[in-house]
């Protein structure tokens, strides 16, 4: 076949894709992890290894606007560059939102709203991203799709936790002139949804993924 | 595809008939890859300035072109492109009837200018390709000064105010002719690079400059179609680029029909591009950026990726 070299740069491209998202669904899993066990090392390792994603992200891009400028790729070839270099920047997202739970984790020394289930929330972003990545490597248009209405689900339990922590916020009593616990009740709680709304992002960002992959599989851009 | 009717070959004869009640099917066994009608019908906004239906060519018993049926809407670049030996060449020189020329070369089926039958009995050559005018792959200027190049059609072909009638009728028709000239040059982008040296040999000039007066010999007798077979392909960079704006522009006002091997040319310099392969057949005609973004052949998308041919 013509073109060898260039196939294999695709090739190289799909497997360096999902590298990066096999390291970046490592840090999301950690910084869950470290959320989940206030385990400040962990956290403290998830945003110190931020800048090895970001020069792995900056690495892939110019390998994207490489074979854009030297082979002109069209039709398919096209669809799977294009599509790759728009799922890298989601990727690299994710990875900065893993960041942002590492530091809720270092600015919360402790455990609070214990009735809010964020790892079933955190699971379920997880698992639409892997999906999402499962989809790119495999071209599976149907993972795509299914990826994309998981999103409602997602939604839907990150805005009860929310409304379930402002509730909680209203009805509890603070102690008349304890200005310390009131402080620390409103760190809580804005962390909390900071959480709840990073994490729904990266559900967001996996929807993204989903969506430049089906383009790429079937030029559909219905879910972008 | 069943052999309902198998016309034979027929060298040195060229005979055409109006197509539709002589449908003309592909000898058996000869389908390499899978064709579909609607890959090939090409829906458009605006008329069609050309109209081939069933057209088949034969070089003695090379069945050069295979039952090609597609239209050419008007003040519209349209590329055709494919691998060599795929009759892209073939088809644009049956829109002028220049495969006239090679007596092996037998045209059955049909091609309309505006509705009507260029392959009938009776047509007017000259008429005909002045009315649809040819660039070829290598320039090719007269070895005569510049301003004869532009002006020898209009002179051949008689108008009223600039040609031979005009001379006989005793006109003087040198200011008719300097203006035809100068308008001619301009449109192909030349004018500002020669005006100063009118009666200099164009065979002086640049291979980009000379194909540009090429363009301009065939503007200056007012066609309504250009085609145009590999214009660029023996120009560098620069002059390849001038002549795409120049092609750009001309489909403002004329249609242009362009053979290229530059699939990034086609891309970007065409609104629709017709994909022939191996075999002489039309394999897919759609919008440029559909064909390039997402064709529905497998062998197009394989082609214009580079992976055979």
């Amino acid at each position: 076949m013509p073109r060898d070299e260039f196939q294999q740069s695709l090739a190289n491209l799909r497997a360096e894709v999902l590298s990066m998202s096999d390291l970046v669904g490592d840090r999301l899993d950690r910084a869950l992890t470290a959320l989940e066990t206030i385990d400040e090392t962990a956290a403290r390792d998830v945003i110190e290894g931020d800048d090895a994603v970001d020069r792995r992200y900056l690495e892939l891009e110019a390998t994207c606007i490489q074979l854009f400028a030297q082979q002109q790729p069209v039709a398919g070839d096209l669809r799977f560059v294009a599509a790759s270099f728009k799922i890298l920047t989601d990727l690299e997202r994710v990875a900065d939102l893993a960041v942002n739970l590492a530091q809720y984790t270092l600015e919360a020394d402790r455990k609070r709203f214990e009735q809010v289930d964020l790892s079933a929330i955190g699971d379920l972003a997880c698992e639409m991203l892997d999906d999402a990545m499962t989809a790119y490597r495999i071209d599976d248009a149907a993972l795509c799709r299914s990826v994309a209405a998981r999103d409602d689900e997602l939604d839907s339990l990150c805005q009860r936790a929310s409304e379930r922590v402002v509730r909680d916020l209203i009805e509890r009593e603070v102690a008349d002139g304890d200005g310390w616990a009131v402080e620390q009740l409103l760190d809580d709680v804005s962390r909390l949804l900071l959480i709840v709304r990073d994490l729904e992002r990266v559900g967001d960002h996996a929807v993204n993924v989903a969506a430049r992959t089906l383009y790429m599989i079937e030029s559909d851009p219905e879910l972008v | 595809m069943s052999d309902s009717q198998q016309t034979q070959p027929q060298s040195q004869t060229r005979t055409k008939t109006t197509g539709s009640d002589q449908p003309l099917e592909t000898t058996s066994g000869e389908t390499v890859e899978e064709t579909r009608d609607e890959w090939t019908e090409y829906n458009f906004d605006g008329e069609a300035k050309m109209v081939a239906e069933d057209l088949d060519v034969y070089y003695g018993d090379d069945h050069a072109l295979k039952s090609v049926s597609m239209e050419i809407p008007e003040q519209s670049v349209t590329a055709l492109i494919g691998p060599s030996g795929c009759g892209k060449s073939t088809y644009l020189r049956c829109l002028n009837r220049m495969n006239d020329r090679i007596n092996a070369a037998s045209v059955d089926g049909s091609v309309q200018l505006d509705g009507n039958e260029i392959y009938q009995d009776g047509i007017n050559l000259v008429e005909l390709r002045k009315r649809v005018g040819m660039v070829f792959q290598s320039p090719n200027p007269f070895p005569k000064s510049i301003r004869d190049n532009i002006a020898y059609g209009p002179r051949k072909h008689g108008d009223i105010n600039t040609g031979l009638l005009a001379r006989l009728l005793g006109r003087d028709d040198s200011e008719a002719e300097r203006e035809l000239v100068e308008r001619a040059l301009k449109q192909a982008a030349l004018w500002d690079e020669v005006h100063d040296r009118m009666d200099d040999n164009a065979l002086g000039l640049s291979g980009g400059q000379q194909q540009r007066l090429c363009i301009a010999r065939c503007l200056s007798v007012d066609p309504e179609v250009i085609l145009m077979d590999e214009p660029a392909s023996a120009l560098d960079p620069i002059a390849t680029a001038k002549i795409e704006d120049l092609i750009h522009d001309l489909a403002e006002e004329y249609t242009v029909v362009i053979v290229t091997h530059n699939m990034q040319q086609a891309a970007r310099i065409s609104d629709q591009t017709a994909v022939f392969l191996t075999g002489g057949k039309l394999v897919e005609y759609d919008d440029t950026d559909r064909i390039f973004e997402n064709p529905q052949s497998q062998r197009v998308e394989d082609y214009i990726s580079g992976k055979f041919g």
